[in-house]
Formats: C-alpha cells, structure tokens, sequence
C-alpha cells in the first residue's frame, strides 16, 4: 500500500522531470550543490517542502563523501527531480485545491 | 514576510471577490458539516462526531470506551493541576491569566485584532508563563500536554464557537489560510488533509481507519497509545504530515494556528471533550 502511493505521487509529480536527465555532464558534487540550492529556493518560494528531499541530499554527499562518485550522482539527480516535483505540486495545488472543497 | 505580503493581498483581493462569488466561512461550514452528516448518517446525534474515528467505528468503540473508564491521561490531568496552581517567582500563577480553574478552552482559538493573529491556548499559556517571568513550555508534550489536558478537562461540555470578526479583514484570510492548507496536496505522496479526512474518512490507511475531520479539535490533548504519551493538536499535525513526507510546520506557528482555526470554525457546535485517549 505504501509503496502503491508512492509511486502514484510520483509518476504524477515527475512526468515532466526529464528536463534534468542533461545534468551526466556534471560532477556529484556539483549535482549535489544544484539540488541542495534547488531545494532551499522552493523553501523560500512556497511552503512546500518534502522530507525526503533533505534525505536523499545527505545520502547523496554520504555517497560522495566515500569515494562512489556513480552513485552520489545518481542520487543527487533523484533529488533534484524530487525538488522539480515540489515545485510542480506548488503551483497545480495553488489552483486546485479548490476542487476538493465541499459546496 | 512571504507569508505576510499573501495574506495582505488575500485580504485585499479576497474580499472584493467573496462578497459575489466565492462563499463565506459560513457556507463553507455548513457545506462541511453536511458532508459529514451524508457519509457518515449513522452518527447520531451529531455531537458525536467529538470522538474522533471512534464516532464511526462502533467495533473498536467498545474497547475503546472501557479504556476510557480508566483513562491513561489521568496522570497527567494530576501533573497538570500541579503546574496549574505552582506559585512562580514572583507569587503569581496561572490562574491570575485563566482563572481558579482554567476552564477557559471554549475562549480559544480566537482571532486577535490588536495582534493580528490566531490565539490558541497553549501559545496564551506560554505568553501568561513568560509574562510572569517563567520559562515558556515545550509545544508538543510534556508539560503543555498536562497543563491542557488539566485545563480542557475542567472545560469538558463547552461549546467550539470560534468567530471569525468581520470588522478585520486579517481573520478571514488567516481563516482562508488555513482552508486552502486543508485541502492542498503535500509531501511526497501528494496528500492533502481532506484527502484523508474528509473524501476517503472511514476507509484505511496501513491499519488504521481514517477519522472524519469535523469533531477533530474537540478532544485535545490526547494520551496515544503509540506515543505512549500525551500530545497537543499541533503534534499530532505534524504527525500527518510527516507521514505523507512534508516537513512538518512548527508547532504554535502561524501555519498550524491558522490550520486550528479553520478545523475549529468547521466544527462551531460541537463540545470540547478533551483529553482523551487514543490508538
Ligand atoms: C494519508 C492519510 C492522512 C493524511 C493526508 C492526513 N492524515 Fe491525519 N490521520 C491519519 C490517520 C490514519 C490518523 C489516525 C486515525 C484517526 O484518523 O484518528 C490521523 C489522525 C489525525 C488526527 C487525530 C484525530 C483524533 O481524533 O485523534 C488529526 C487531528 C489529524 N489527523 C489531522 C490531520 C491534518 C490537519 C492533516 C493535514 C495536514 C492530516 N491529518 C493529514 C491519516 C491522514
């Protein structure tokens, strides 16, 4: 059940997420400093935040921190889509929360 | 700040739009409470929508009632009566802000027009404690927990009647903050309150059954069976959040007291019953 919801939420969410698939070119490190930059702009711009963002950042550095380069980038990138799909629920749920209240 | 600029243009926009098209706290609370009244019929009479999911689970209700012959919150109903009569530093006690008993709960959350902000009751308690030179409270537990729980339990019967002035544009967009929080999607798994609470109330997340939403701010604070504790609303807000991966507001912030006072004028008529005891 939880992992049902889970993926929902996200294949709903990171549909669009492709955009960042262009970020191979860059260092862990720089993905790294991307999304944690990424994250706290949406913090400052909405008050949507997920925890699982944060996790995955610090698993990320973690990963770096150990000397696995492949896989501190490739969380680095699952948390920069996880801060694109923040941004995403943000703006849809600005308008359509309204759906959802009684008349 | 984000927020102060949204609310001031809420309450400048907002009002010119609401008085034509967009219904009034009054609808909505009526539209709310009927919505409850046609899923759940069985609840009768409606005050009983105060006990939570315990109001539409006559199964587990049972169980749950012989717990309440020996409540696990008395402890802290006594802990609380102690912090309530301490003396502070300076002679004083809580009850010179809220009385012999402190059966002041029906009084909160209310709108302050000097302050331009929701009061809730533990964030007065705290205000009454700093004003008097004592160290303010944890907002989640403990303390606070006790000391409300002492405090609603002495106000057990009163009535929710939470106003929303409107001679101060300020409460109606505090009001509409917390609405739209209500019913936004959140967190990773793109939940929102009335997801739960509301359009899928009486179905089961994990093993749990979801609670309606009307009657949620009546029984507070509660002793949970999974805390094996006492928590405040705010706690238990932050408890849903989390579990839907949203980084939980704080406690007493301007987020989850508007939260508070939007569920709380959603539920005007029905009587506080706190604390009380739960899963
Ligand atoms: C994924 C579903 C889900 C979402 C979303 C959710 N909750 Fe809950 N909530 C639960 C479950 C399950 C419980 C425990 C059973 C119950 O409803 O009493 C609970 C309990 C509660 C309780 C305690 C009820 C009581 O009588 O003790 C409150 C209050 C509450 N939630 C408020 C909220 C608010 C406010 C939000 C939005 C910020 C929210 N919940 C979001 C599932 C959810």
């Amino acid at each position: 059940m939880k992992h049902g919801l889970k993926s929902l939420a996200l294949v709903a969410l990171i549909g669009s997420s492709t955009a960042f698939a262009g970020g191979h070119g860059k260092s862990a490190a720089a993905l790294i400093e991307e999304a944690t930059a990424g994250y706290k702009q949406v913090s400052k711009e909405t008050t949507y935040q997920w925890t699982t963002t944060v996790k995955v950042i610090k698993a990320a550095q973690k990963a770096l921190d150990g000397g696995n380069e492949a896989e501190a980038k490739k969380l680095a990138q699952q948390a920069l889509d996880l801060v694109e799909a923040t941004r995403q629920q943000a703006q849809v749920e600005s308008q359509n929360w309204k759906m959802r209240v009684p008349k | 700040m984000k927020k102060i600029i949204r609310n001031v243009a809420f309450g400048l926009v907002g009002l010119s739009v609401s008085a034509a098209s967009v219904a009034g706290p009054e609808e909505d609370r009526q539209a709310f409470r009927k919505f409850y009244e046609n899923r759940f019929p069985q609840v009768q009479p409606i005050g009983d929508f105060q006990n939570g999911v315990y109001s539409i689970l006559p199964a587990a209700r049972e169980q749950w009632e012989s717990i309440e012959e020996f409540p696990p919150y008395e402890l802290a109903i006594e802990e609380g009566e102690k912090i309530f009569n301490k003396t502070f530093a300076n002679g004083k006690s809580l009850k010179d802000c809220f009385g012999e008993d402190g059966a002041v709960r029906e009084q909160y959350p209310h709108w302050n027009k000097e302050r331009g902000m929701v009061m809730t009751m533990e964030l007065a308690i705290n205000e009454c404690l700093e004003a008097n030179g004592e160290k303010p409270l944890k907002y989640k537990k403990g303390a606070m927990a006790a000391v409300s729980a002492y405090m609603a339990y002495n106000s057990r019967g009163q009535v929710i009647n939470v106003e929303i002035p409107s001679d101060d544009p300020r409460a109606l967009a505090a009001y509409e903050d917390g609405k739209e929080h209500f019913y936004t999607k959140r967190g990773q798994l793109n939940f929102a309150c009335a997801d739960c609470h509301m359009h899928t109330s009486g179905m089961n997340y994990r093993s749990e059954t979801v609670s309606p939403a009307f009657g949620h701010p009546t029984n507070w604070p509660v002793y949970r069976a999974k805390w094996q504790e006492m928590g405040t609303l705010h706690r238990r807000f932050a408890g849903c959040h989390d579990n839907i991966r949203a980084n939980p507001f704080k406690a007493q912030g301007e987020e989850y007291r508007n939260l508070e006072y939007f569920i709380s004028y959603m539920s005007n008529g029905l009587e506080f019953n706190g604390p009380a005891a739960r899963k």
